[in-house]
């Protein structure tokens, strides 16, 4: 009997697939994983003490580096939080545009986390190339409405900061009538692959239980089987307008977050069809408030949450009647859809180890704050 | 090239050299070519693969160096040259310099025994396959080498998967060829290539060599073609089989702490070794250098069988020869990229699950086809086939492919529904929270 | 499995578990990336497309990029009058969120009081986030964001732009975004139009326009004596001359001055007359710059000439800049006093009158006060 032992390996904070500065202590029998540890904190950039120190609006710009990839869905989540806060109602037409972004969000995050895990799991990029360029599509349509692609900044308490120019629409028609072809031409590619289906299925399985004791939210709780979307639970904004349907899974593992996902964007795109047929038009109404630029909440906090593309997104206020929030506290689904790594990488060999992380689809400028 | 020396030296020019001095001409020019083309082909490799994969992501690929970016790859080494050679520290520095030498090495000694054209191969070895799968399972020691030498865990574990792997798929590679020189009686890559003229299934007819007559339009060169193929995918380090070195999860595996122009030789080696993986598949199953007008071009040049031939007909014949090999080495070098285009890798143990519970069945069962294609093509009453004895030709052909056909077929499936996964619900979605 | 929720529900995703994989899977996948592979030989240029190279080939090709497009704030002027739209309201440095907006308000000389001007406006380019909070809450619609992006450098400290290199043209940002310009357009003017009135002189006035707006000022009365004219020209290194010019150009102003306060004239001649007092107190201004920096570079040397050479020419220099001063002072009032009657012509003619007489009067104030400055460093060493 030869004796053996164990082998520590440190995956990251520099590694191709960490998605980030973030670092994995794995302890690895052969290719087995026995233990691993997240450690994150690499990216720690202060951002809520930042965000006590400026004032309500100026902390608009940095929610968008909170998550890069769903700027419009953090600032979603904060501008409610604030209009919570100061008793701002928004105008029909504001609400409708925010319906519209924070949906392409969704779809671009989806699009974006299906092409990283196909990456992860070692395809040379072309799911995400394709991902990719749907991405940028709708990145154009940011930047039509906000000025930036990623940073959008788009969302204002009361409103957002400009009305749709006019070539917006006609462009958001064009990518909706794209859609259905590159959902599909994905699931062709990817769902049936017999490669992804071994790499992918009855791994890293999150079992109901362990998915609520963790307090893990968005697809990934869905993909364990619970029917939990803040949109239906406690509809925000005017999310109790819209037809749509929550997949779930039905396993718990990596490949039913993937194909939650899939189904995610579907139900997305018909979201996106009936705000467009919603939409009202632009007379009378103001969707730039520009006169809130200087919020003076009355004192008392506020939490407010959204369906943000990874998980439930809140944003906590305290204000004690200054132009600056006293507290501000993020809950970021990134964070803690983050935390069962370790249980769900257990057991499983290292190659898996950065699937399972790929399909948790973290942002690390969300986990680190 | 010997022949075509020989013959220029001796019977055009009339000079009447000694034949040591025909040969060692001869060698020289070879090596002398194989050593040009080698990195050549490395070159042409990457930048088709590079251009090749991002038109499938929708993308253009390189195009700045150079017309169409025909230079980037000498810009490519341009930069590994240039770049600083790091040691890392705690390294065992001659196994870690020596490691690329070791891979590289073996990959050119393969060149030794392709042949590219007729009469355009540098040594017809008779056992030129036996030759092939040998030497190029050196390189697998120099794998080891750099991971161990490197003093890195990635590099560790890389060179762990690699040499498992490679050891691996030695065996299905060497059965599935196994099949075709049960076809051909012999191991002579020269012979192999010979075999596969004229007519598919028929060979020659009627005198006409139309140079098509492809192991892989049977159904056991098929299988065996396929089975050989993915098995050159994982040794030549191709996705999905790419395992030593994938880099989502092991960095770059045995190769992480190599810079400069040391890792330029492990792309070196891995190139020219998916060049000669290709071309070895070509020159068995896809008929080398066999192509319509090859042999009747042939005919009338400078060979062993006739020396008074015209040496325009041996360049002629040297051309179409290389061109339509090529061709073939060069499609097939397509399907590789066409496959690391659409697929992810698979995990370490699914690769050895999917080498010793699928393709080695399956080149056994493959085998057995073979031998009863021989049987039924060949075989008279003495060696047991009374049955089919006065059997017409065609016949017999009919029998053996429908045979083999089936066989092949059955084969598969079966080890399909065997290898397919349960589809029994894991209990750990309800059940307790306890993890393996 | 099929939970009610409102308006719509759950669904459980299809795992394909019915097919055995055989290998149609890795088939079906090689196909989509066939389909990609045929098609990219042409061009993806629409959004209903999924498939086609969609690379832009970025140095030689370009996006058309929104109007919206957002990188680096700029500031605007208006290129007929050449005033800024910024009065330094510090609104943008207020809500800045990573505070890189650094302003002075202009303030005018003579009062010392506030003027809707800017003096000085930096912005840290490189420490910047582009999120166009400060073109949002420009209330004088001054501060716009750019578009463009190429600002690589390796010179970081040229990131930290000052107003001369902010400016620009407000056409060249209604050419880039022309509708947003458009909306804006009416409103910013208006208010520039108010915040002129309280601007004096050059205060306000984009530094590019400045030297254009000199220049003009300078042309305007061709009608001066010639020698003088060419005299203080060329007197760029002969500060003798200069002096001789300064006090010359300070005697004429007198004279003219004088003229005008003795003599009731018509407007015509008044304007005249001040135009060249005007410019009889720029030209001293000028020459007695010229005179305080000749002297100070002489004394650099500290040679015993340029020594003994150099109090005497500051203490010229100081005189003709003091006389100059007072000349323009005089001028002013004069041209204050005319104002007084309120006659139509006189009207039409003050404003510009006062400004160049104030700017003349600065101009000599500044310059006496250099020269004044150098006498005592001459004197202390």
């Amino acid at each position: 009997m030869l004796s053996t032992d164990e082998l520590q390996i440190n995956i990251g904070p520099q590694h191709p697939s960490t998605h980030g500065v973030f670092r994995l202590l794995t302890r690895l029998e052969g290719e087995t994983i026995i233990e691993l540890t997240p450690v994150f904190g690499y990216l720690h950039r202060n951002h809520e003490q930042l965000g006590e120190a400026n004032s309500y609006l100026q902390n608009m710009p940095f929610t968008d580096r909170l998550d890069y990839f769903n700027s419009m869905a953090n600032n979603h989540a904060y501008a409610l939080a604030v209009e919570k806060l100061a008793g701002i109602e928004v105008p029909e037409r504001a609400e409708y545009i925010r319906v519209i972004m924070v949906e392409l969000t969704r779809i671009l995050n989806h699009a974006g986390a299906i092409g990283f895990l196909f990456n992860d799991m070692g395809a040379w990029q072309t799911q995400l190339a394709f991902s990719m360029r749907e991405r940028e599509k709708i990145l154009d349509l940011f930047e039509m409405v906000s000025g930036a692609r990623m940073m959008c900044n788009y969302f204002r308490f009361g409103g957002v900061v400009r009305d749709l120019p006019p070539e917006f629409l006609p462009a958001l028609q064009d990518l909706l009538e794209a859609m259905p072809a590159f959902i599909d031409e994905l699931e062709r590619l990817l769902s049936e692959n017999e490669i992804l289906l071994a790499r992918t299925q009855n791994i890293g399985i999150l079992p109901k239980e362990l998915a609520i004791s963790y307090s893990v939210t968005g697809p990934m709780l869905r993909a364990s089987g619970i029917p939990y979307d803040i949109r239906k639970a406690e509809p925000y904004s005017i999310y109790d307008r819209f037809d749509f349907d929550i997949p779930i899974g039905s396993v718990g593992d990596v490949y039913d977050r993937f194909l939650v996902r899939i189904e995610e964007m579907r139900q997305s795109r018909r979201i996106l069809l009936q705000a467009l047929e919603q939409l009202p038009d632009a007379t009378g109404s103001h969707i730039n408030p520009k006169a809130r630029q200087n919020v003076r909440p009355p004192v008392g906090d506020a939490y407010t949450r959204i369906e943000s593309p990874k998980g439930e997104l809140g944003f906590y206020l305290v204000s004690d009647g200054s132009t600056k929030p006293y507290r501000y506290k993020i809950r970021a689904p990134s964070f803690i859809n983050l935390t069962p790594l370790g249980d769900l990488c257990r057991g499983h060999k290292i190659a898996d180890v950065v699937v399972i992380l790929g399909s948790i689809d973290i942002v690390l400028g969300e986990v680190d704050r | 090239m010997r022949d075509l020396i020989d013959g220029l030296l001796n019977t055009t020019l009339g000079l009447g050299a000694p034949d040591w001095l025909v040969s060692l001409i001869s060698y020289v020019a070879i090596v002398t070519i194989i050593f040009l083309v080698a990195p050549f082909q490395m070159l042409f490799f990457t930048m088709y693969e590079r251009r090749a994969i991002a038109r499938m992501q929708d993308r253009i690929g390189p195009n700045r160096v150079g017309p169409e970016g025909a230079f980037q790859p000498i810009a490519d080494g341009v930069k590994m040259f240039t770049k600083e050679d790091i040691v890392p520290a705690g390294a065992d520095r001659w196994v870690h310099l020596l490691a690329p030498c070791v891979v590289v090495a073996p990959t050119m000694l393969l060149f030794a025994v392709v042949p590219w054209g007729p009469g355009m191969v540098p040594v017809d070895l008779n056992v030129g396959l036996l030759f092939f799968v040998a030497i190029s399972s050196i390189s697998a020691i120099g794998i080891m080498m750099a991971g161990w030498g490197s003093n890195n865990k990635f590099a560790l574990l890389g060179a762990m998967r690699g040499v498992a792997q490679m050891i691996s798929y030695e065996i299905p590679a060497v059965l599935s060829l196994l099949a075709a020189v049960l076809l051909a009686g012999s191991m002579s890559l020269v012979s192999l290539v010979n075999l596969q003229a004229g007519l598919p299934f028929v060979g020659m007819l009627a005198g006409i060599d139309l140079g098509l007559g492809w192991l892989i339009f049977t159904p056991v060169g098929f299988v065996g073609a396929i089975c050989f193929f993915i098995a050159a995918l994982a040794e030549g380090e191709r996705t999905p089989f790419d395992i030593p070195e994938a880099d989502s999860e092991i960095v770059a595996g045995y190769m992480t702490e190599y810079s400069g122009m040391k890792f330029g030789l492990f792309y070196l080696a891995q190139y020219i070794l998916n060049f000669l993986l290709c071309a070895i598949t070509a020159t068995v199953f896809l008929g080398g250098w066999q192509f319509p007008g090859v042999n009747w071009l042939y005919e009338r040049a400078i060979s062993p069988a006739n020396p008074a031939g015209n040496g325009l007909f041996n360049v002629l014949a040297g051309v179409l020869g290389v061109f339509a090999f090529l061709l073939k080495t060069y499609l097939l070098f397509y399907v590789m990229i066409w496959l690391r285009g659409a697929f992810p890798r698979l995990r370490v143990d699914q690769l050895m699950h999917f080498g010793w519970k699928f393709l080695i069945p399956l080149s056994l069962v493959n085998i057995l086809s073979a031998s009863l294609w021989v049987a039924c093509m060949q075989w008279g009453a003495e060696q047991g086939m009374g049955a089919i004895e006065g059997w017409s030709p065609w016949a017999r052909l009919a029998l053996a492919f429908v045979l083999t056909f089936a066989i092949n077929l059955v084969g598969y499936i079966a080890l399909v529904r065997i290898q397919a996964p349960t589809r029994r619900r894991p209990s750990r979605l309800t059940g307790s929270i306890a993890v393996p | 499995m099929s939970i009610q929720i409102q308006r719509g529900k759950a669904i459980t995703v299809d795992r394909r578990t019915r097919k055995t994989p055989m290998g149609q899977g890795l088939l079906r996948g090689l196909g989509v990336i066939w389909k990609h592979w045929s098609a990219s030989f042409q061009k993806n240029d629409s959004y209903k497309k999924i498939q086609g190279t969609f690379t832009i080939e970025y140095p030689e090709e370009r996006r058309q990029l929104p109007e919206a497009y957002r990188n680096m704030p700029i500031l605007l002027y208006d290129e007929q009058s050449g005033h800024e739209f910024c009065t330094s309201c510090f609104q943008c440095e207020r809500i800045c969120p990573p505070q890189v907006i650094h302003m002075t308000q202009a303030k005018d000389p003579a009062t010392g009081k506030p003027v809707p001007a800017v003096e000085s406006f930096e912005i840290e380019y490189d420490a910047c986030m582009s999120c166009g909070l400060c073109a949002e809450v420009c209330p004088f619609e001054a501060i716009k964001m750019d578009h463009t992006f190429e600002l690589s450098t390796h010179d970081h400290p040229s990131l930290t732009v000052d107003k001369t290199a902010l400016n620009r043209p407000t056409t060249y940002y209604a050419q880039i975004a022309p509708r947003m310009w458009e909306e804006v357009k009416e409103n910013a003017y208006k208010k520039l139009a108010a915040n002129m009135k309280r601007r004096s002189d050059l205060i306000g006035i984009a530094p590019q326009m400045q030297e254009q707006l000199r220049e003009q000022l300078a042309r305007a009365p061709q009608a001066e004596p010639a020698p003088e004219a060419v005299a203080s020209a060329s007197t760029t290194a002969d500060d003798k001359a200069a002096r001789l010019a300064a006090i010359r150009a300070a005697n004429a102003a007198k004279r003219a001055n004088s003229e005008n306060g003795q003599a009731a004239q018509g407007d015509a001649t008044q304007s005249a007359d001040d135009k060249a007092a005007r410019l009889a107190a720029i030209r001293a201004a000028n020459a007695a710059k010229r005179a305080a920096q000749q002297a100070q570079a002489s004394e650099a040397p500290e040679t015993a000439p340029s020594e003994s050479a150099s109090p005497a020419d500051d203490k010229a220099a100081r005189l003709a800049a003091i006389r100059a001063a007072n000349a323009a002072k005089r001028a002013a009032q004069q041209a204050q006093a005319s104002e007084a009657p309120e006659t139509a012509a006189s009207e039409s003619t003050s404003p510009a009158d006062e400004k160049a007489a104030r700017l003349a009067a600065i101009r000599a104030a500044n310059a006496a006060k250099r020269a004044a400055a150098a006498a005592e460093k001459g004197q202390e060493e």
